[in-house]
Order: C-alpha cells, then sequence, then structure tokens
C-alpha cells in the first residue's frame, strides 16, 4: 500500500514540479492512445520526452490496452512517428500479455478458441499458443448446424471487427465446459478515433459472450493487475519507484492504483480534469483509485523539465 | 397489492378448479410452456382449446421476436392450437406498438433483427433501414465515417443471426446523437431454435451495444409492463381475474407479479421449483416478485379440471 491515498488529489504540475516527480522515479509506463500519440498523429515532444527519460537513465514502458496490432507493427508506428530509439521488449500490449498468460501463468493445455484481430492472432501465434483457425464456414454452415473442435481449452475474445453471431455461439459452446477458460484482452467499451468519433471495443463483444455463457472474464488489459505483473516478470520493478501516465481514468489511473503506481493523468486524450475532480470530490470511497496523483496538460511538458 | 398469502403452491386436486373459476384471461408464455421449438407440450393443444370453450380468452406472450403475428399464429395452428393472430403478442409486433404509439417516432429505425421485426415495424408505417447481412469492410477510420441515414431517429435490436462487428458500429454512431432512441426486444440471454438447440439470445446482443454506447436500452419484452399494457389496452384485462402462465421465473412470473396477475409457473422449460424457493426464502423484496402463486409440472395437468 502506498499510502498515497490522503495525497491523491489530481494536482495540476508543470516545470520544476515534474523534474521533482520525475528525479524520484526509475520506470515511467505510458498509455499510447491520448498519451503520446492520437491516431497517426504524435503528441508535440513526445519522441523527445521519451529519449531524454532514457538518457537520464530511466527505463521506459508502453502499456497499450489496444490489441489490434502485433508488437512488431507497434515498432514500426513508433518508428513513423518520429520515436528513434523504442524497442519490442518495451511495448507491452494487451494482445501479447494475453499471450504470455496464456502459455506463461494459465499453462493452457490445448486449442485457444479466438474472437480477435490479426493482431491478437499474431500476437498467440508467436507465443507458440496453439489457436483454433479462423476459416470461414462452408454453406451448410449454420447456427442451427456448426462444427465445433475438440481440445479447445480457453475462449480468448478481444476487438474483432470480423465479429459474428457464429463466433459468438462458438464461444459460448466451448464455455459450457467449466474447465475451458474464458479471457479478455481488455474491457474498453469503445476505441476513440481521430475527430471526436469512437468504434466499438473489446469490451462491448466481451459483454456479449459474459451475457451468453453468464461467466465472467479474466480480463487481462488495464485496470487489471496482469499487465503490470507482465513486465515486472521480465524486468525488476519496484512499484514505489514508477509512474504510471495514461489519459483514461478508469484504465489507466485504475490501473496505476491497482499496482502501487504513483499515477499522472494527461490531457490530450479521453478523460478530463472535471472528471478527475469528480471522482476526487465523490463520496464513494471505491471512487478514489480513480483520481490521478498528478495532472499534466501533456507529456510535451516534459520537455521543459528534462532539458533544464 | 396484497399478494396471496400462501405462495408457491403446487396446483392440485380442487384447487385447479378454484383458480380457474376465479379468473377469465389466461396468457401463455410460448418457449418451454406450449411447445419446445417444433414440438407442441404433450396435452397442451388440447388445454388451449378447453380454456376458450369454457368461456376463457387466451393470450400468447413471447419475448421471441423472430416471428410476427401471422408467424406465430401459422405456428400455433400446424401444431393444433385453436388461436388466432390477434391473440398474439411477440416483441417483433410489440417493439413496432411502442415505436408507433409510446415513442411515436417521427423518422426511421436502424434495425437490428430479423424479416419479422421489419414486416411487423414497417406494417405499422415505419421505415426501416439495416436488416440482413453486413460484412465489415475498408479500414478503422472509416468505420466511424460510416454513412448515417439522417432519417433514423431510434436504434431498434432483437434477436438478429447475421449480428457483426459492423452492424455493432452502426448501431453505435447512431447512438452518439443523445436523442436517437435505443430500444431492445428483450434481454433472454438463451434463444431457443426450432428442433431443440438453443443459441445465445438477444440479451447479448443488446448488451454489446449498451456497452459500446454507454447507455440502457428501453427493453419492451417481459417482464416489462409494456407487454401486458399492450394486450390488455386491445382487450379490456382485468388483471385480478387474469393469470400468466410461464417457465421462466426472471421474465414470466415477474410480468405477471408486476401488472397485479395471479401467476402460474410450469416445469416444462427453465425455472425449476428450488430456484422459486430459493426466491421465496431469500427474503429480498427483489426477488419476491419472482414467486409464483401456483406451479404444475406441465400445463396439461390441468385437463381434468377443464374436462371436469
Amino acid at each position: 500500500m502506498a499510502g498515497k491515498v490522503g495525497t491523491r488529489g489530481c494536482k495540476k504540475i508543470r516545470g520544476a514540479q515534474i523534474r521533482d516527480i520525475l528525479d524520484s522515479k526509475h520506470n515511467v509506463l505510458f498509455d499510447c492512445d491520448g498519451v503520446i500519440w492520437n491516431g497517426e498523429t504524435v503528441v508535440a515532444g513526445a519522441p523527445e520526452v521519451v529519449t531524454l527519460l532514457k538518457q537520464q537513465g530511466k527505463r521506459v514502458f508502453f502499456v497499450t490496452n489496444n490489441c489490434t496490432r502485433p508488437r512488431e507493427n507497434y515498432v514500426q508506428k513508433f518508428s513513423r512517428l518520429g520515436f528513434t530509439d523504442v524497442v519490442e521488449e518495451e511495448i507491452f500490449s494487451s494482445a501479447y500479455c494475453s499471450a504470455a498468460y496464456l502459455r506463461d501463468v494459465a499453462k493452457v493445455q490445448g486449442k485457444v478458441f479466438v474472437i480477435g484481430c490479426h493482431g491478437v492472432q499474431k500476437e498467440l501465434q508467436d507465443a507458440g499458443v496453439p489457436i483454433v483457425e479462423d476459416v470461414s464456414d462452408g454453406p451448410d454452415v449454420s447456427i442451427y448446424n456448426f462444427p465445433l473442435e475438440p481440445d479447445v481449452k480457453a475462449v480468448l475474445v478481444g476487438y474483432d471487427e470480423r465479429f459474428t453471431f457464429m463466433k459468438l455461439a462458438k464461444a459460448c459452446c466451448y464455455l459450457k465446459n467449466s474447465d475451458c477458460l474464458f479471457l479478455a484482452t481488455d474491457p474498453d467499451p469503445w476505441h476513440p478515433l481521430r475527430g471526436g468519433r469512437i468504434t466499438p471495443g473489446s469490451g462491448s463483444l466481451t459483454a456479449a459472450l459474459e451475457t451468453a455463457s453468464s461467466r465472467k472474464a479474466t480480463v487481462i488489459g488495464k485496470p487489471s493487475r496482469f499487465m503490470f505483473e507482465c513486465i515486472a516478470s521480465q524486468f525488476d520493478l519496484d512499484p514505489a519507484r514508477s509512474l504510471m501516465i495514461g489519459d483514461r481514468l478508469e484504465t489507466d489511473i485504475l490501473f496505476g492504483a491497482n499496482c502501487g503506481l504513483d499515477t499522472m493523468l494527461t490531457l490530450t486524450g479521453v478523460s478530463t480534469m472535471e472528471e478527475a475532480q469528480q471522482y476526487r470530490d465523490s463520496d464513494a470511497s471505491e471512487k478514489k483509485d480513480f483520481v490521478p496523483d498528478y495532472v499534466v496538460e501533456t507529456i510535451g511538458d516534459f520537455l521543459q523539465a528534462l532539458e533544464d | 397489492m396484497a399478494a396471496s398469502n400462501a405462495k408457491c403452491t403446487r396446483l392440485t386436486g380442487s384447487l385447479v378448479k378454484q383458480l380457474l373459476d376465479s379468473i377469465d384471461s389466461v396468457l401463455f408464455d410460448c418457449d418451454g410452456v406450449i411447445w419446445r421449438g417444433d414440438q407442441a407440450i404433450p396435452g397442451a393443444p388440447d388445454v388451449i382449446n378447453l380454456l376458450k370453450k369454457n368461456g376463457k380468452r387466451v393470450f400468447f406472450v413471447t419475448n421471441n421476436s423472430t416471428k410476427t403475428r401471422k408467424m406465430y399464429a401459422d405456428k400455433l395452428a400446424t401444431l393444433g392450437f385453436n388461436a388466432s393472430e390477434e391473440e398474439v403478442f411477440g416483441t417483433a409486433y410489440c417493439s413496432a406498438m411502442y415505436l408507433k404509439s409510446v415513442a411515436k417516432i417521427q423518422g426511421k429505425v436502424y434495425l437490428v433483427g430479423s424479416n419479422a421485426m421489419k414486416q411487423e415495424i414497417e406494417n405499422v408505417g415505419i421505415q426501416t433501414t439495416g436488416v440482413g447481412p453486413d460484412p465489415i469492410s475498408g479500414v478503422q477510420i472509416d468505420w466511424a465515417n460510416v454513412s448515417l441515414d439522417p432519417e433514423v431517429k431510434a436504434v431498434v435490436v432483437g434477436f438478429d443471426q447475421h449480428f457483426s462487428y459492423m452492424k455493432l458500429n452502426r448501431a453505435l454512431q447512431y447512438l452518439c446523437n443523445p436523442s436517437c432512441l435505443f430500444v431492445g426486444t428483450n434481454t433472454d440471454t438463451r434463444l431457443p431454435l426450432e428442433g431443440g438447440k438453443a443459441v445465445p439470445g438477444t440479451g447479448c446482443l443488446v448488451k454489446a451495444v449498451e456497452t459500446a454506447a454507454q447507455r440502457p436500452a428501453q427493453v419492451v419484452g417481459k417482464p416489462s409492463n409494456f407487454m401486458f399494457d399492450c394486450v390488455a389496452k386491445q382487450f379490456g384485462l382485468d388483471p385480478a381475474r387474469a393469470l400468466m402462465v410461464g417457465d421462466r421465473l426472471d421474465t414470466d412470473i415477474m410480468l405477471g407479479t408486476n401488472c397485479g396477475l395471479k401467476t402460474l409457473l410450469t416445469l416444462t422449460g427453465v425455472s425449476t421449483v428450488a430456484d422459486a424457493e430459493d426466491h421465496l426464502k431469500s427474503g429480498c423484496p427483489n426477488r419476491a416478485g419472482m414467486v409464483p402463486d401456483y406451479y404444475i409440472d406441465t400445463i396439461a395437468e390441468l385437463l381434468p379440471a377443464l374436462q371436469g
């Protein structure tokens, strides 16, 4: 327990205040969407901030619920947007962590039925986790008559633009077996796109399958602790010397609180200062974990602090 | 509203005639009560036909949105039930009634649902768009920018075997407008098919859309009072002299209790006596409505009293 409950207060900071906080931290965990980039547009100063943090001996990690691309594609995106020194090992996506969970924690023996886009399937394949092949059903397959694979020991649901009723029906059948695991990459109900638009997220597909199966999914992504445990299993992280920076109170900030990290909200993404203050002023004790320790307008503000 | 002191009593012996003499109308759920898939529950047609001979009015109230009233009437006739279209209240018809007379929609409906729903809604003069397969194409930013029909004033979700990510996405885009209505036919988690199998129900699809849009649907089907109101308005029913017969405590019996009807649980479907007794013993006011007045193994047990 970090003992920070009394000081959780949405403190807006800049300049020297940022420098003091960064000086006390060895590990900086960044969410991606809304923090270092928005779609294909980099947040001004983000690449330089990452470089400077590393030059000052900090370790930098990227922790994203976005499971639409495999890690190697993320590396390409980082490069495309001007980040010069980000490597695959620093990137933790919910797809990568779901594969790691299935292989190393659940140690699943058998196949995984995946409701997920290419990004999800590739991470499972790269981790050596056998998956049920995603092939189109033949013309005689319908909701009255569909084939099931034997030996399915887990169902994983993530963002899937090819989601269909048939996939839902099949997954529901596999989940009738209580030995079959039920995992979800992340709980996000919607994802923001450019121009203030949104698109349905993994959370909405997971909700459909939970309703169908009357079972609750084990959620890998933020705010669940697992992604932090995944990073910690590969790198030695002291939560007291780690800072989580995100734009979504219900995922990033709650994640930080759940893992005993200090948290910083940046205002270049989803959540607003007003929303953070509402959580702070709420009477409900469970809302306290949604309140960030610190708030910055943009991580670009770190430049001034780091360059001094 | 005084409930009978004795609850969850087996309906047997002289109680049967006593109950039948105290009511003028009987409302039957369909799946698990009068038929299973495409097979009538043995004795069920005789029960309905004898009730009518004895001067009782009979209605059929079902959450299943995949058939029009006409299609239900045809199925009833095929299975030997003496029934007419006007006596059937399925959620396809009741959703249309809701949109017309309660929501008073001026404009179109984006419909995630069956052809039956399309027919019933268009029968009341409201145009629909969206029925049928809708596969994904293009890339993520295209989906947020799908062309929206400006005349759409409501999103309606019923059972749809063509449910897909693209439909979920379109529904979300329409619902981003806070003045767009959101209606769901029912929240049942399973749908029984002809032939006896069950697949994920409409409740899963409604949940997916509710999660993405972060707002609740207005649900037309049981246990919402609206289904009973629909019948009562057209036929002038006295709830105190009406009986609801169903197989599900959370929909049929709950509706009956909420509307002041007598309630009879039949055990040829989903719920058990143990379920009912659990609700009774819980002492929880929210669960009291799910305790039936009476229960019976099958509605065929009403025959001796009807034939006598």
